[in-house]
């Protein structure tokens, strides 16, 4: 009995493809177009922190406004000529000088920037929400990105550019490029596929953590994706075939779960705009609980990519994750329905990405 | 979940219970109050790709024989898509169908949500016991799901579901058709320690003249980590969806 019923997939496109990227990114992520669609305007985080700020708060933090006694620009950042002895002096020097950059990061610099990413608005959590283990190794429940969402990582935790190699540039340049041709690569999350840890850990979907002696499971609500933390390789039956998502082994150092991920299937784009990472590239990730007194806990997890093939030397990035037990009951994702719909052009206007 | 209070003493109330089977076997910790456990790697008893009823036959309504005919011809044609978006696409097959999966699945209670993560596809299913509504932004939840919406609760040692909600391309097994208005209600309790039965009430007033019942069990498997199974993959190697 045919049935021609559109589903929720379709009600998805049709409520966030809002974006200039047209159709075909909503298959490359749906959660992505729906972020950018709703704009950084109303971006909120976690619920404001009950507590006292943390070390540092005073100054401005990203995409905020500075302190009522800020007198003039960040270190390093050239403000108005301000009239004050010294000024002409500073007025012929000219801004200090910025990082040398390679070819290949000049290359990557020059690109359009990566579309702003915002949160859609949550509401506070209840006083009486149920909150995590007070146990730094117990990082069980549900948690979801509270920060802005990031569709290119070109610059590290630090704000420097990252170290790519010339190759790795002209990749993410060619993938950009497709993105502002109308053409976008295909990749893993296109297809219907799990696109890797740091794609499924970087959109707007929660995810749960399972936790025993010898491994951390993690279930996710995107792609319904599954990444599994082997503590005690030696001990596990650890699958022969390699994986989309890797194979993941890690161990405490101190409060912090030290995670490295390897032996890829295939090459993977770590996020939505292709920043690449070779089948034999690594992410290390940092992964651990903050539980500040009087605020939400959140996970921080810095993440050091290390790849050869892209990257000159190892960098990294941070993201964090805020504790939300209402969010432990996931949405359906049913990304196989749409993919497999004659009414949508197999590809769905991707393209095949050119080999090197 | 308990409260960094309470924790400590809820997991012991619950393993002091005697219901928390599945501690022991896979070591997870266990953060759900004192009611059965039900956690652990669990796989059908009885591979079946039917879902035969307690008693008698399907009471199909006659467009729900007129449905079940046009899937059977349609399955011996080879046009999958037409009726079986599992199948053809690996879409979630839904419930009840998915507690006919062949591969093992784990069942975690956690955070008031019972869920369902099956080796098959990495597919999920959740069941609510008491998570409040969240914010709707885009009106998702109005649009039919695969899994639909299961509310659940004990009652004593049974864990009762109650799912609708469901959108019409599932089917309630390989042939067999519902609509929109399938409410599907499953009762599952440990009838041995390491025996799980579901026993479903499938009521659809448009293709079944009456509620049915069907009954699938489930035993339990060593704990394991499930290999990354990706159904599309096996599509494209032109393998069954659901492999031998």
């Amino acid at each position: 009995m045919k049935r021609q019923h559109s589903n929720w997939e379709h009600a998805r496109m049709r409520n966030t493809t809002l974006t200039s990227f047209g159709p075909t990114r909503t298959l490359l992520g749906i959660a992505a177009t729906m972020v950018m669609a709703i704009g950084p305007q109303l971006t909120v985080a976690q619920p404001a922190p009950q507590g006292p700020p943390p070390p540092g708060a005073g100054f401005p933090a990203p995409g905020g406004q500075p302190p009522a006694d800020f007198q003039g620009p960040p270190p390093g950042i050239q403000g108005p000529p301000r009239g004050g002895p010294g000024d002409g002096v500073l007025a012929q020097l000219g801004p200090p000088p910025g990082p040398v950059l390679t070819p290949a990061q000049k290359l990557v610099a020059a690109l359009p920037p990566p579309a702003p990413g915002g949160m859609p608005p949550r509401p506070p959590l209840p006083a009486d929400a149920a909150m995590p283990s007070a146990d730094r190794h117990d990082l069980q429940g549900t948690w979801i990105h509270n920060l802005p969402l990031a569709f290119r990582s070109q610059n590290d935790m630090y704000g420097a550019a990252a170290p790519y190699t010339m190759a790795g540039a002209k990749v993410i340049a060619r993938r950009v490029q497709s993105l502002k041709d109308g053409k976008p690569f295909t990749n893993a999350s296109a297809l219907c596929r799990p696109p890797g840890p740091q794609w499924q850990f970087d959109l707007n979907f929660p995810f749960q953590i399972m936790q025993a002696k010898d491994r951390l499971e993690f279930i996710f609500e995107e792609y319904h994706g599954r990444w599994t933390i082997l503590l005690d390789p030696a001990k596990a039956a650890i699958p022969a075939r390699k994986s989309y998502m890797g194979t993941s082994v890690g161990h405490w150092d101190g409060n912090t779960l030290v995670v490295e991920t390897g032996d890829f299937r295939q090459a993977i784009w770590m996020d939505v705009d292709g920043t690449p990472l070779s089948a034999n590239g690594k992410l290390i990730q940092r992964i651990r609980k903050v539980a500040n007194a009087g605020q939400v806990p959140f996970l921080e997890v810095v993440t050091t990519i290390v790849d050869p093939a892209n990257y000159t030397a190892p960098w990294s990035i941070v993201r964090t994750y805020g504790w939300n037990p209402y969010l432990a009951l996931f949405t359906e994702y049913n990304c196989e329905e749409q993919i497999g719909d004659p009414g949508v052009k197999a590809d769905a206007g991707l393209v095949a990405e050119p080999k090197d | 979940m308990g409260t960094r209070s309470n924790r400590p003493r809820t997991a012991l109330r619950t393993l002091l219970s005697g219901v928390a089977l599945a501690i022991g076997i896979t070591g997870f910790g266990v953060a759900q109050a004192a009611v059965p456990n039900l956690e652990g790697v669990w796989q059908i008893a009885t591979p079946t790709s039917q879902m035969k009823p307690v008693a008698g036959q399907v009471p199909f309504t006659p467009d729900g024989r007129k449905a079940y005919d046009a899937n059977r011809k349609l399955q011996a044609q080879g046009k999958f898509d037409d009726y079986d978006i599992t199948l053809s696409r690996c879409s979630n097959p839904g419930v009840p169908r998915l507690a006919l999966t062949p591969l093992r699945f784990k069942i975690w209670q956690r955070q008031n949500v019972v869920t369902f993560d099956y080796e098959w596809n990495r597919a999920l299913r959740q069941i609510n016991l008491g998570v409040p509504p969240q914010p709707d932004f885009l009106g998702l939840g109005l649009v039919p799901t695969m899994t639909g919406k299961s509310n659940g609760h004990w009652e004593g040692d049974t864990l009762v579901s109650v799912m609708d909600g469901a959108s019409d391309r599932t089917l309630i097994d390989d042939l067999v058709p519902h609509d929109y208005d399938l409410k599907v209600t499953e009762r599952y309790r440990l009838i041995a320690p390491d025996t799980l039965e579901d026993r479903i009430t499938i009521e659809d007033p448009g293709m079944f003249t009456t509620a049915w019942d069907a009954v699938v069990i489930y035993k339990r498997q060593p704990d394991v980590i499930f290999a990354e199974d990706v159904c599309l993959d096996r599509i494209d190697a032109k393998q069954p969806a659901f492999p031998k």
